[in-house]
């Protein structure tokens, strides 16, 4: 039996963000081809546990450690994880004016890439992705996410994880605020990328699970896993909500 | 009014508060020394003959010197058969001064581009957009480092008229720009846009005055200057809007991007409203490299240092954003991107 390939290893987790804790001991692995999907409540520690992992300055690590590819990562600033690999679709992507999608996107695919970049390439590359996410083309001379409707901007998150080709995904309620059609689409972005990589979705709704088959689905509450199942987790929570998982909740009943 | 017999102006002066004339002067405030005339050279679609109408305020200091200091001047027509037309400016010498005036009768657009190794440039450019013309103006002031600038702009703006004038400032070691446009008719359209690079100890010193002497006119100005090192950027406005001139639509903004401890930027916006029935309204912002902005350009794979360029050329490239003629916008932002690659292999 063939082990699959190990991509991210999460052990004894506590991050601190000014001072406060925010992840309490959370461990878990995600292996090549696996499709983890976290949900909680608002501030149980979700976005912060993918914003540490690619590396953000404001989250300080007090205890635990995390592997990718079986490396620490602690030494790894933002840019050299994104150069090995890893990949991070903002929740709240940033605005940045004057500076043009096209451009953009062939700088990172540019600073990923081990190669120089070859142009014919690189446009077939893009006007596959492109086609594949139902994008117009005018996006390239717009300005990254300036004026982007919220549907938008997941579209270019998801655009530029199919050009970046990630070995880790992490997706930071990347379906908030999509129609169902925008939400089809970000789907199908996932799950092509998904069989090579491993994937860690951040989600509120089970209705991306509708496109999205997850291996694993955790529950984290107050910055712990206090709970994994599998696809069926997801429709259970959708349900009942999270109450029934309070570490409180038995002695209560 | 003689240079010779008017007084220095005033610190307390808006004009002359952040660069005084002695600091723009060529030398010793009392002389007006020996000047190399500026050579000019035009593309295809426009011709440069000698001379141009003298419009001088007899109140004005840099205008008269520049008046005093050259009487070579120059006036540009096109002849509408090329879209752009583009100027060479080139300045030598010890001390430089030239005078382009732009008579526009088509629809055109004219890029200026000054270079040169002068130790001081003077430039006095002036221009009537014709009624009914849509005229549109890039100047880019790529001086040798250690060269300074006094540029005085006087613009007038005719009856349902559309002017748009971009500036790039990338050269120079200490510029006073001193820009002024008056409407004179109505239903004109006239919008400014400068974006600044202020390196080194680069100071540049913009000053726009925007006259809306007449009423149913718009106007904005909009300028973007990134500082770095120990640069120093100095945007004023002056934006009047006199009391028979209603239906005006004026806006000013200021954005100043600071790159390092020691750059510095001033952004003094001000506004003569005495109409009634307008719109007016300004804005001045300073702030350091967005850290958001920063994190996700490096979450992509982008060093520090090519992120922090990214944004640098991003907030300039936006500079000219408000402008809508095609020719112009692509014009000013190719110089730029040219600069700042130029840059990068220093």
């Amino acid at each position: 039996m063939v082990m699959a390939r190990e991509i991210l290893r999460i052990e004894n987790l506590h991050v601190s963000v000014e001072g406060t804790p925010i992840i309490r001991g959370l461990s878990m692995t995600i292996n090549q081809g696996e499709i983890h999907v976290i949900m909680g409540r608002n501030g149980a520690g979700k976005s912060t546990l993918a914003n540490v992992v690619m590396g953000h300055p404001a989250y300080e690590i007090t205890e635990g450690s995390i592997h990718y590819c079986s490396e620490p990562l602690e030494e790894l600033s933002v840019f050299e994880r994104a150069r090995a690999g890893m990949f991070l679709s903002f929740q709240y992507p940033a605005v940045i004016p004057g500076v043009q999608v096209g451009t953009f996107l062939k700088k990172s695919v540019q600073s990923v890439s081990d190669e120089p970049l070859k142009g014919r390439a690189f446009r077939k590359q893009l006007n596959e992705a492109m086609a594949s996410l139902e994008m117009e083309k005018s996006v390239l001379s717009r300005y990254v996410n300036d004026g982007f409707s919220g549907g938008e901007k997941k579209r270019l998150e998801m655009l530029q994880m199919l050009l970046l080709k990630p070995t880790l995904a992490l997706l930071d309620e990347t379906d908030s605020g999509l129609d169902i059609d925008a939400l089809r689409i970000v789907a199908k972005g996932i799950n092509q990328v998904a069989p090579d990589a491993g994937c860690l979705i951040i989600t509120h709704y089970q209705r991306l699970l509708d496109h999205v088959k997850p291996h694993f689905v955790h529950v984290m509450i107050d910055g712990k896993i206090i709970k994994t199942g599998g696809a069926d987790l997801a429709l259970e929570l959708e349900a009942k909500g999270y109450d029934w998982l309070e570490p409180t909740a038995g002695a209560e009943a | 009014m003689k240079y010779a017999k008017m007084a220095v102006p005033s610190r307390a002066d808006h004009l002359w508060r952040y660069t005084p004339w002695p600091r723009i002067h060529p030398s010793s405030v009392e002389l007006v020394p020996e000047a190399t005339p500026t050579r000019w050279s035009v593309s295809e679609g426009g011709s440069l003959e000698d001379g141009a109408p003298r419009l001088i305020s007899e109140e004005e200091i840099a205008r008269i010197f520049l008046s005093e200091l050259g009487r070579d001047a120059v006036t540009l027509t096109v002849d509408g058969t090329q879209p752009v037309v583009h100027i060479q400016a080139v300045a030598s010498g010890h001390v430089s001064v030239g005078h382009l005036h732009i008579e526009a009768q088509h629809d055109v657009t004219v890029l200026i581009h000054l270079s040169g190794e002068a130790d001081w440039c003077g430039l006095h450019m002036t221009g009537a957009i014709r009624s009914n013309t849509r005229v549109s103006v890039g100047f880019v002031n790529e001086l040798s480092k250690n060269g300074k600038l006094l540029r005085c702009d006087d613009w007038t703006v005719e009856r349902d008229a559309t002017f748009e004038h971009a500036s790039l400032s990338v050269g120079g070691f200490r510029c006073k720009n001193d820009l002024r446009t008056r409407f004179n008719g109505p239903g004109a359209t006239f919008k400014q846009a400068i974006s600044v690079h202020g390196k080194e100890q680069r100071h540049i010193d913009h000053h726009v005055e925007i006259h809306h002497d007449v009423g149913h006119t718009n106007s904005s100005l909009t300028i973007h200057a990134a500082c770095d090192d120990a640069s120093h950027s100095v945007s004023t406005g002056l934006l009047t809007i006199a009391q028979t001139s209603n239906h005006c639509d004026a806006g000013q903004v200021f954005k100043n991007l600071l790159l390092s401890e020691k750059a510095r930027a001033e952004a003094i916006p001000e506004l003569e409203v005495l109409a009634d029935e307008v719109a007016a309204a300004h804005g001045a912002a300073s702030s350091p490299v967005d850290l958001d902005q920063l994190h996700y350009l490096m979450s992509r794979g982008l060093a520090p240092d090519e992120a922090t360029s990214l944004i640098v050329e991003g907030f300039m490239h936006d500079g000219f954003s408000s402008l809508s003629s095609p020719a112009l916008i692509h014009e000013m932002r190719t110089r730029l991107t040219v600069h700042l690659e130029c840059e990068l292999k220093r």
